[in-house]
């Protein structure tokens, strides 16, 4: 019951009793233009005239954009060379997964020529396709913690099935480690070795504070099968680099990762040699394979989508500004034209 | 009804009871389970009564208390589906299968707990507050022969209190004695029933002299009562004083509630405390009503849970199918690894299946909008509190009274109403009498035009001016007469100055009303139960016969300008009998015995019953009357025909005598009186007639045809005869000449042939019959109608007796389908249960969304029939209010209710609902499209706390703001364009292909987001050549995703304050913030650190700056053109206004139409009286039509009138009406 206390009851059986009890406490909603609903606004109308303009600036900024990051992306020469299967003798070619796994020479020659001037530095990647890094059973098997400090080793709890060999924890642990890349590549131009500089490839926020720098590897590749790369016990975490890299896993199933940076221009029509140990099993789930030498411009690699991206979009913009005015044009409605108002259209619509 | 045989009575001090029942214990008796004895004066006694009332008279209306809070609260919150919902997930989040961290579901489902359970908390703690300025305000107890003032919590059973004039009875009291010698004191009961006449109450002679507190304080009787129970209207006890029994009847029952009027101060004895007392039994949470909308909202709740039922399915099988051992890096192969805990190992493809299905259902678990429900929560809070109650355009000056939402629940549904029921009095009309003319001996009398007739003549177009009143002319509440050849002595110089002073006599000693307050005729107020009453007595004060004084047997009569001009003379008439009123009467007599013993009998009636009895020869006077009569009707006046009688002395005690033995009857006394009444009202001598203008209420025809604009169809259900509703109903431009008018009437002549033969089966048989055709062959003529192009408008007017059959299920399709083809009904006659069934009627029928709005009791059960129940406050007393959803003091102020506010809400829940599934949506589906390319392994695709913080941080403002800010058009706009209100009523913002644009939308969106930065992510991204890894492309991809999802607001919306700016940017922000800390902290071992300065790598690129660009524009671009061409192509209402407007600032005030044609008053006069339908004006609406008359002059006499059928359902609604007590 709302009206037990005198006072509130007086106020609202007031209607009928005496109005000389004049309400000096009186129930007026104070002014406020919350309150009323009357905050000053803007109203956007979208006109054909703020459409139009929409557009074309769209278009005005998109296109320089589009053509300036289309050519930072043409800058970049970039040779790919898919090597997963030439590198496997043909005799072995119907058993792949039993070659790689076998303890044959898994050396492997491959040739490439630069089809245009490379300035330095020049990228070596690799990249894995149809390699599900980003899998949710890999993604979580690691443990940051180990990663990062001595103390806490014993932090293999998401690492199952790479967690522990003979009880004792592997460090690093989990199955992203142990899947580590172990293809290497010697690379020589005219017979002449080309050093190929496997420092600072990783993130240095990665390398830094991911990776401790007195956290060695232990027990690492010892259990029954060797999943990829061994590591050198006497180098700390924050120096395998290959490691961090590896670590860093990918977003999408198909991905290159930085190998190492050639530290000297090629020339266009150069050869070179690449001598490569074919070790990492991709054949088992048939994942390609590419050795991939790239430059950089200033966006980063080659990569023509965010060019033709903004070019697309730009251009596009331009053609439906140039419908909308058309479209204008031909069957202009009247701003504010009262007979488009449904009851206007409709007489005696109810 | 005092029935003391259902109560045992105790032994030692009465001798009628049955002496097995009772044990006695020394003095105090076992409390048998029917009864309870309360002794007074004696708290010791009292313990047992007071062990079962624990809390003595302090109540308590909080739900919770500090121990109680937690777990009460918390089974509240989960009640709702999607808690549960989120509650489960929560719990699937901590097992092995889940692919996020249990943070990711827990944190938001905590935040919104949180946020729910703050606000139950300060609810609460207002209710508190309540209760404690409730419970600690004082009254005078007994104690040592001293009031002592204590505060009403530490009231106990038993004690003696007095309570003073205007004061509340702080429990429930029994009536010991009064300042007024005759033991009896005035109560209001505005606060339970709604009546704001005063009620009587009587103490038992018996205890009259227990006033003083030393007198007081020697009583020390027994009260023998009921259990406390929650019957307002019925007590029964008995009294046990000194060895004495005396009855107790709900005479001596002082309520809890109700207030001390018109009495110095009173003693009582308290009997009930705290929640024992009947109006705190009576007090129930009100039943809580949800929008329409919000069932939908439930369906596409619905939907989006079977969405995301398909979404999972998809990715189970896509698992079941892609998972392959030979991915040895995974771990999976049987030959490789013989490890303990590798789930998947031991699986088959089945299960995998299975439970990728569970973890899927974990991750794409955002795609229901956790924080939906408790935004839109308090989105509608602010609304109803901050905009709907302080409106200034719905604050009422004369009463102050602000527009007040009673539950924030309704809002939106206020913009979607189609039909309106609406009471007539107190709703359309004032309630308001006004005295406005009269008619004594063949001459009219009083100049002036009644508003139906001025909004008649306006709405055609004239402009009436406001009519010269002679200087001078008194305007008061209840007169509005003015005509100098009445006012001021003027009568004496009319051609029959006798005949005009019995006019006056019979104004002020015919009737039942209490003066109250000084005996000046200034400051006296009269109570009466009908304001026609009140109108009537006020109207005699200003002729010169000012009624000052009423006790029991007599009527004092200030008389002034009667022996000659100027001389002022007081007269006391003895009251010897009254006649009541009743519905059958139709009239009402007063004998009376003047000073010098003239005795008269003084009658005041319908014009039938009063011709019928009149005395032969003045057929000329009654036949100018009439014409009088009639001329009022037509002007919507109400009427009353007087009539007086000589009486003769010995006719008199004979006649007295059968009328004391009627009276006295215990059976069929009220049909006895009735006889023995009929044999003293004849031979009338006419005096003339009165017209009361029942006030219509400002801005009511405005209303009717703005809402009639907009598309509202307005159906008035009132309890007044056919013809009064009619011409309301002209008068509110409901129905005007153009309309076929359909008339469905009982008083058509076969129907009272029938019931002239008497036969209840035969009557009945009849109306079924009668009405039967009569539906059959309007539908019929209305179809007809409909399939012409712009034919005239239909209304339906059909009155109780035939609803009564039309609402047989038989019928109730055919009566729907008529009535849903009308444009305006009129109900007359009806009971308060026909008015709930009509209007479920509709609801359930016809499925459209009602409001009902009434202000008294008789409304209750129609309020809260319907979808939403608005109550007229600050008139009347509060029963229609408390039952209400929304109470306004004006029906004008509906206006702004629907068309503003409600449009508005309406808009606004719409667009927050779509927006937060909108939203969800687009981040679920990133998520849903990153589930193909990882092999559906259910890998999520953000960091945890991104994800959680995503629904209740980073997009939670801005859509706030949308929900409290957004308007299409401004206010004023609103009201003068009501059409735009149709689209509500058409529901254009929340139909399957608003849901389907959006759904599209955020599929486009999302695609873009996820393919666009993905796509472009490739390679290596800096000209370092280092490449990103999964976490670096999420970031960017969320981070795209939450500027995408914030400007989308702007763009969605109509109105654009500094408060979207802010808000909009501050989400951004928010978000960049929250990651440069994030992603800059490393935290010992309680996370994956897998964005640890991914936000740094990114911002070196300038990769993220391009994409950070362009994807957020190409998300958007696709709406802007849809948004852009739809606009251009198929515009809205709104959008057209707006556009009309584009130039006008927001607060003009453009909407006053201007008048062409002026008439003069005369002019006006006639014309409106043209106007008026012709055909049906014959009515001559006499003025005791309201309900409450009968009841409260049975009181008066100490007769307890049997109950009405309004009366029953007032008190059918009072068991379910809500007394939740808020305060203001």
């Amino acid at each position: 019951m709302s009206s037990n206390t005198p006072s509130s009851s007086a106020a609202a059986a007031a209607g009928s009793a005496d109005p000389s009890a004049a309400r000096r406490n009186s129930k007026r909603p104070k002014y406020s233009k919350f309150t009323q609903q009357e905050l000053p606004a803007c109203k956007p109308i979208l006109t054909p005239g703020w459409v139009i303009s929409t557009f074309l600036i769209i278009s005005v900024i998109f296109i320089p954009l589009g053509v300036i990051s289309l050519f930072a992306s043409q800058d970049v020469v970039e040779i790919v060379d898919r090597y997963d299967t030439e590198c496997i003798p043909p005799s072995d070619r119907a058993n792949k997964v039993a070659y790689i796994q076998g303890a044959a020479n898994k050396s492997c020659n491959r040739t490439l020529t630069v089809p245009k001037e490379m300035k330095q530095p020049i990228y070596v990647y690799y990249q894995l396709e149809n390699f599900y890094q980003n899998h949710r059973r890999y993604v979580k098997s690691r443990s940051d913690s180990q990663l990062r400090s001595v103390k806490d080793e014993n932090q293999i709890d998401a690492c199952k099935p790479e967690d522990d060999f003979g009880g004792q924890p592997i460090v690093p642990c989990g199955l992203i480690a142990w899947s580590l890349f172990n293809d290497t590549y010697t690379l020589s131009r005219k017979n002449q070795p080309l050093a190929v500089n496997k420092k600072g490839i990783a993130w240095k926020s990665d390398k830094e504070h991911k990776f401790g720098k007195n956290v060695f590897p232990k027990n690492f590749q010892k259990g029954n099968i060797t999943g990829g790369a061994r590591l050198n016990p006497k180098i700390p975490l924050s120096e395998q680099e290959d490691l961090i890299v590896w670590m860093r896993t990918a977003a999408l199933p198909t991905f290159r990762k930085l190998y190492g940076k050639i530290e000297s221009d090629l020339h266009k029509g150069d050869t070179i040699e690449v001598n490569l140990q074919n070790n990492y099993n991709t054949y088992s789930f048939s994942g390609k394979k590419k050795l991939v030498l790239s430059t950089t411009s200033w966006l980063g690699g080659k990569n023509d989508f965010l060019g033709i991206a903004y070019l697309t979009v730009g251009g596009i913009c331009f053609v439906l500004a140039l419908a909308f005015t058309v479209m204008y044009l031909v069957k202009p409605r009247r701003l504010g034209d009262p007979t488009y108002l449904s009851w206007n259209r409709i007489p005696g619509g109810r | 009804m005092v029935r003391p045989g259902e109560l045992s009575v105790d032994s030692s001090t009465n001798h009628l009871r049955t002496p097995s029942r009772t044990v006695t214990l020394g003095r105090i008796q076992p409390q048998a389970p029917t009864y309870r004895t309360v002794y007074c004066n004696d708290r010791d006694s009292n313990y047992l009564v007071r062990l079962k009332c624990l809390h003595g008279n302090s109540i308590s209306t909080t739900k919770y208390n500090v121990f109680t809070f937690l777990p009460k609260g918390l089974f509240e919150q989960f009640r709702r589906i999607a808690n549960i919902y989120f509650l489960g997930i929560s719990c699937l989040s901590m097992t092995p299968i889940s692919p996020v961290n249990p943070i990711t579901n827990v944190a938001p489902l905590s935040m919104v707990l949180l946020v729910s359970l703050i606000k139950e908390a300060f609810e609460d703690w207002k209710r508190f507050q309540n209760d404690m300025s409730i419970n600690n305000s004082t009254v005078e107890v007994l104690q040592d022969q001293l009031w002592v003032p204590i505060p009403w919590r530490k009231l106990q059973v038993g004690d003696i209190i007095k309570i003073k004039k205007d004061g509340f009875f702080p429990a429930d009291l029994l009536f010991l004695s009064s300042i007024n010698p005759d033991g009896i004191c005035y109560v209001e009961t505005a606060n339970l029933d709604g009546e704001t006449n005063l009620k009587i109450r009587k103490a038992l002679e018996r205890t009259w002299d227990y006033l003083t507190p030393e007198k007081a304080s020697e009583f020390n009787g027994e009260i023998q009562c009921e259990q406390p129970n929650n019957s307002l209207y019925t007590f029964t006890g008995n009294l046990i004083v000194e060895k004495q029994t005396l009855p107790l009847s709900p005479d001596q029952l002082l309520l809890r509630g109700c207030s001390l009027r018109n009495t110095e101060y009173i003693v009582g004895a308290v009997i009930f405390t705290g929640h024992e007392t009947k109006v705190m039994m009576n007090a129930m949470n009100a039943p809580s009503k949800r929008s329409t909308l919000e069932k939908k909202l439930d369906k596409l709740i619905i939907t989006i849970f079977c969405a995301l039922v398909i979404m999972c399915l998809i990715g189970a099988i896509g698992c079941a199918i892609v998972t392959d051992r030979d991915h040895f890096y995974l771990g999976l192969h049987k030959k490789d690894c013989e490890y303990r805990n590798g789930l998947t190992y031991y699986l088959l493809v089945p299960q995998i299946a299975f439970f990728t299905f569970f973890t899927l259902v974990i991750l794409f678990s955002t795609i229901i909008p956790i924080s939906l429900y408790v935004s839109i929560e308090m989105i509608k809070f602010i609304q109803s509190t901050q905009f709907i109650n302080r409106d200034l355009h719905m604050y009422h000056v004369e009463t102050n009274t602000p527009a007040s939402a009673r539950t924030s629940n309704l809002n939106e549904e206020l913009g979607q109403v189609e039909y309106i029921f609406s009471d007539k009095t107190g709703t359309h009309t004032r309630n308001l009498m006004e005295f406005f003319k009269c008619s004594i001996g063949g001459i009219s009398y009083g100049c002036g035009i009644t508003e139906i007739e001025r909004g008649i003549a306006q709405r055609d177009g004239l402009k009436i001016h406001e009519e010269q009143r002679s200087t001078g002319a008194i305007r008061e509440k209840g007169f509005n007469f003015d005509d100098p050849r009445l006012m001021r002595g003027g009568w004496r110089n009319e051609p029959n100055p006798n005949l005009c002073k019995e006019f006056f006599r019979c104004l002020a000693i015919c009737h039942t009303v209490l003066p109250e307050g000084d005996e000046s005729p200034e400051k006296i107020v009269y109570q009466a139960a009908s304001p026609d009453e009140a109108a009537l007595v006020t109207a005699a004060k200003n002729f010169g016969f000012f009624f000052y004084r009423r006790t029991p047997t007599m009527v004092s009569v200030r008389e002034s300008h009667t022996e000659q001009m100027g001389k002022i003379q007081d007269v006391s008439y003895e009251i010897l009998n009254v006649l009541e009123f009743n519905s059958t009467r139709k009239r009402q007599s007063v004998v009376c015995r003047y000073p010098d013993g003239r005795l008269v009998l003084y009658c005041k009636g319908a014009d039938t019953v009063i011709f019928e009895r009149l005395a032969s020869g003045m057929d000329d006077v009654r036949k100018v009357t009439g014409e009088h009569l009639e001329h009022f009707g037509s002007s919507g006046l109400r009427t009353l025909c007087l009539a007086y009688k000589d009486l003769n002395p010995e006719a008199y005690d004979s006649w007295n005598e059968r009328f004391i033995e009627a009276k006295s009857a215990l059976r069929d006394r009220e049909k006895k009186l009735d006889e023995v009444a009929e044999l003293i009202e004849k031979d009338l001598i006419l005096i003339g007639s009165t017209a009361i203008e029942d006030k219509l209420q400002e801005g009511v025809p405005t209303c009717i045809e703005t809402l009639s604009r907009a598309g509202v169809k307005i159906w008035v259900l009132t309890g007044d005869k056919m013809e009064t509703a009619i011409n309301i109903a002209y008068a509110c431009n409901l129905i005007n000449n153009e309309m076929k008018q359909f008339i469905i009437s009982s008083e058509t002549n076969a129907i009272k042939e029938a019931e002239e033969r008497g036969n209840q089966v035969e009557i009945e048989r009849v109306i079924k019959e009668e009405v039967k055709k009569e539906l059959k062959k309007s539908l019929e003529e209305a179809q007809q109608y409909l399939r012409t192009v712009g034919g005239p408008k239909l209304a339906l007017v059909i009155d109780g007796k035939c609803l009564m059959y039309a609402l047989d299920p038989a019928l109730r399709i055919t009566l729907l389908s008529l009535s849903l083809n009308c444009t305006s009904v009129v109900c007359c006659r009806v009971s308060p249960l026909q008015k709930a069934q009509v209007t479920s009627l509709v609801r359930k029928g016809a499925k459209k969304i009602t409001l009902s709005i009434g202000d008294g009791a008789n409304d209750v059960s129609m309020i809260q029939a319907a979808h939403v129940g608005v109550g007229i406050s600050g008139m009347e007393g509060m029963q229609a209010v408390m039952a209400s959803d929304f109470a306004i003091a004006q029906f004008r102020f509906l206006t702004d209710l629907l068309l503003v506010h409600g449009r508005w809400s309406y808009l606004r829940i719409c667009k927050v609902v779509m927006y937060f599934f909108y939203k969800n949506l687009t981040f679920t589906l990133t998520q849903f499209w990153f589930t193909f390319r990882t092999g559906f392994s259910g890998q999520r695709f953000y960091d945890d706390w991104f994800q959680s913080l995503y629904n209740v941080f980073f997009t939670a403002l801005p859509v706030i703001v949308l929900g409290l800010f957004e308007k299409d058009v401004s206010a004023s706009l609103s009201k003068r364009y009501p059409e735009l209100y149709r689209e509500g009523i058409r529901n254009s913002f929340f139909k399957w292909r608003v849901v389907a644009v959006w759904a599209s939308s955020a599929v486009y969106q999302s695609l873009v987001c996820y393919l666009f930065v993905t796509a472009s992510a490739f390679d290596g991204k800096n000209s370092s050549g280092k490449t990103f890894g999964l976490w670096d492309v999420s970031t960017m991809v969320f981070t795209c995703l939450v500027i995408a999802v914030n400007l989308r607001i702007l763009l969605m919306s109509n109105s654009i304050t500094r408060w979207h700016h802010i808000t909009v940017g501050g989400s951004i922000l928010a978000w960049l913030v929250f990651a440069f800390v994030y992603c800059g902290i490393m935290t010992p071992r309680d996370r994956n650190e897998n964005v640890y300065f991914v936000i740094y790598v990114l911002m070196s690129t300038f990769y993220f700056y391009f994409t950070l660009l362009l994807v957020p524009v190409v998300a958007l671009l696709a709406d802007f053109i849809y948004q852009g061409v739809e606009r251009w192509f198929l515009p809205y209402d709104y959008q057209i206004v707006q556009e009309i407007h584009r130039h006008e600032p927001d607060s003009s005030n453009a909407d006053q139409l201007e008048i062409a044609n002026e008439l003069t008053p005369e002019e006006a006069r006639s014309y409106a009286i043209s106007q008026l339908p012709r055909e049906i004006s014959k009515h001559t609406g006499f003025a005791f039509d309201s309900p409450g008359y009968e009841s409260f002059f049975a009181s008066q006499l100490g007769i307890y009138a049997p109950q009405k059928a309004w009366d029953v359902a007032r008190r059918a609604s009072m068991r379910s009406r809500p007394k939740a007590p808020k305060k203001n």
